[in-house]
């Protein structure tokens, strides 16, 4: 089948979250995705549109983004300017509207999909005033008096740090994956995904050496998934002998980013 | 018995909405449960459930209503029920017939498959006349064909997923539940609520306002017209007070995170912190370790700490209530002559919105934590995990 989610060659998923991103687009739903950073949330849709092949747009969220701005900009500065230069068409305003990312994946000619990343960052209105036009998939330009509506339902993503609540009612419209720190037989998939080439022993000790670090209690940030793979391409670049790895932590640096881990670390090995 | 499991949701505290019950069930006439009771307990809680706080309750609800299903004596009453029930009976034949023939290379295939889950299908074929009929309902329907695919998923997962009921009954999402006990990040999340952007008349607008003075400009037929606004900024002020040492001293780390996250998050206008044991009296220490002598007079600090600030009281409330109640007060530093009681009543005399965070409260009024009882009627307390937390940040930004 070809108009459903499978992993790619670079990005691995679990069955659930394949079927998760397979019902949201059955059920034209936005897919929300939640989960530790580093677990692949954003690298997601990327995969998403590898695998359909569609089109990849992403929209990130600041904690300045304001719903409006997916949907269009009025230019007036640059209306201001073209009319203090006597430019031609400056009564033409649709010259001066841009489309923000939301509204160019509802112009696309083709289904796009939407990567809306981190909407948690952005205030804490901003869900809500995206309910219409994520459920409509339409808005309206007041400048110009013209409603831009999808051409085809874009397949829409949302990550999510879990920094603010959402609200309820945009959570209603949501189909929900929590994206689960992988065991490591899916781990072990993920890195061979990414290094096809690894060495075996390598492989093992590292993992061994990274779930422990996991383990201990007292790691306040504990690495995740993406730690993990620059970990790997550091021994590897590295040249690091496996079976120094458990015992010597090479470029723990890499996998534990504050000093106190650092140290807890150190002092247990 | 599917109407059962909607209220059952929401009797564990799933705020589940219509809405979402009629996607799921748009979901399902879309067969997209696939033909498992452990696809259809995702489904559904990828349907119903928006946070991975929620999974332990959707979880419990979950084997409430299907865990009979799982033993196979009750798996083809129950679907019989369920399908009695449910408004998807309409069955395409060949879609049945389709169903009926992998339910028989199913078989075939799977030897481990248990006999007793063998013998069951068979007296089913029997007791409803014409097992194919009745094995094709199910295949049309998005349950339907449970019976089958639980004995597959009980044999090892053709689908690749686990049982429903070994992820249920793992609970592993119990950690995330939002009555645990928090950490660090959480709290800062919950402080983030306390926000209140200064909307006084009598602030002078001394920001310039880029938007509104290119809107104005351009209105203006391109000749400057500068627009100037009101700061925004958060105005809310915090004052912390934490009990320290003693029965606090298992919660110490707790309470370093909950400190760490106040002073981490640089959006308010003030915060204060203080320390005391057991109770507030007439001073209130500078630091955890309560020396004497390093302390500021309580009065002071309703002084020069006007009641718009929002007062947290961490502690355990943890006191016998001759303490509380008791005109010497404690051991540690003077009292000023009044009861803890008297202290606590000048505090919320002074501030207008107090709260008390308890990290081990008792579940209910337990007649041995006396002080924690008279104290919660006092000031409203909450217990210190996510959802106290929230309730708390909430209860002070709410107004009078």
């Amino acid at each position: 089948m070809n108009d459903t989610f499978q992993s790619t060659k670079g990005y691995v998923a679990s069955r659930q979250l394949l079927d998760s991103v397979n019902v949201a687009i059955a059920l034209q739903k936005p897919l929300l995705i939640k989960g530790e950073p580093g677990t692949g949330k954003t690298m997601l849709a990327e995969a998403v549109a590898q695998s359909l092949g569609k089109r990849l747009i992403v929209w990130n969220i600041k904690s300045t983004t304001k719903a409006q701005d997916g949907l269009y900009l009025y230019d007036t500065i640059q209306r201001l300017y073209d009319g203090q230069f006597g430019e031609e068409g400056v009564d033409d305003i649709s010259r001066y509207i841009r489309l923000g990312k939301l509204g160019e994946a509802f112009a696309a000619d083709e289904q796009a999909v939407l990567l809306i990343d981190e909407i948690d960052k952005a205030d804490l209105e901003f869900p809500n005033d995206l309910l219409w036009e994520l459920d409509q998939m339409e808005f309206y330009i007041h400048e110009t008096k013209r409603t831009v509506k999808a051409k085809h339902r874009p397949i829409v993503i949302i990550t999510s740090n879990a920094e603010k609540e959402l609200p309820d009612a945009f959570l209603r419209r949501c189909i929900f994956h929590y994206i689960d720190f992988p065991d490591e037989e899916l781990m072990e998939e993920i890195v061979r995904a990414h290094f096809p080439q690894v060495e075996e022993t390598l492989l093992r000790e590292a993992m061994a050496a990274f779930y422990e670090i996991r383990s201990f209690r007292d790691v306040r940030k504990k690495p995740s998934t993406s730690e993990l793979i620059d970990w790997i391409r550091a021994l590897q670049i590295g040249g690091i002998a496996p079976d120094r790895i458990r015992s010597q932590l090479p470029f723990l640096g890499v996998i534990v980013k504050k000093d106190e881990d650092l140290e807890t670390i150190r002092h247990k090995v | 018995m599917f109407a059962k499991f909607f209220h059952t949701c929401r009797a564990k505290g799933l705020s589940v909405a219509l809405s979402e019950w009629l996607t799921l069930q748009e979901a399902l006439e879309k067969g997209l449960a696939g033909s498992s009771l452990t696809q259809f307990y995702y489904l559904a809680r990828m349907i119903l459930v928006k946070s991975e706080t929620e999974f332990d309750k959707f979880d419990l609800a979950f084997e409430e209503c299907f865990r009979g299903i799982s033993s196979e004596n009750e798996i083809a009453d129950r679907m019989l029920e369920w399908l009695d029930k449910s408004e998807m009976e309409e069955l395409a034949q060949e879609d049945a017939r389709r169903f009926l023939n992998e339910t028989e290379e199913l078989q075939i295939d799977r030897q481990d498959v248990e006999e007793k889950f063998r013998q069951r299908l068979k007296d089913q074929d029997s007791e409803h006349n014409g097992g194919s009929f009745w094995i094709g309902t199910m295949g049309k329907t998005s349950f339907g064909n449970l019976g089958g695919n639980i004995g597959g998923v009980r044999v090892g997962g053709k689908t690749g997923y686990q049982s429903a009921f070994a992820v249920v009954g793992a609970r592993k999402y119990r950690d995330f539940r939002d009555d645990r006990v928090l950490d660090n990040r959480q709290f800062m999340a919950a402080f983030r609520k306390l926000r209140q952007f200064s909307a006084r008349l009598d602030v002078p607008r001394t920001e310039l306002d880029i938007p509104g003075t290119v809107d104005r400009t351009c209105e203006n037929g391109g000749f400057l017209q500068i627009v100037m606004e009101k700061p925004r900024k958060n105005a809310v002020k915090l004052l912390l007070l934490f009990d320290s040492g003693g029965t606090m001293i298992p919660y110490s780390s707790l309470m370093n995170d909950l400190f760490q996250a106040v002073h981490k998050s640089n959006h308010f206008k003030d915060v204060k912190c203080y320390y005391f044991h057991n109770c507030i009296y007439s001073k209130l220490y500078k630091t955890p370790e309560c020396e004497n002598g390093d302390w500021v007079d309580t009065e002071w600090v309703f002084r020069n700490l006007d009641g718009d600030y929002k007062v947290i009281v961490v502690g355990d409330a943890a006191m016998a209530p001759e303490e509380l109640f008791s005109d010497t007060g404690n051991y540690r530093g003077p009292n000023g002559g009044l009861s803890g009681w008297e202290w606590l009543r000048l505090l919320k005399r002074h501030y207008k919105k107090i709260v008390w965070l308890n990290p081990k409260m008792a579940p209910k009024r337990m007649p041995w934590r006396e002080a924690e009882t008279a104290i919660g009627d006092l000031l409203p307390m909450y217990r210190l995990t996510v959802e106290g937390l929230n309730l708390a940040m909430t209860e002070l930004m709410r107004g009078k």
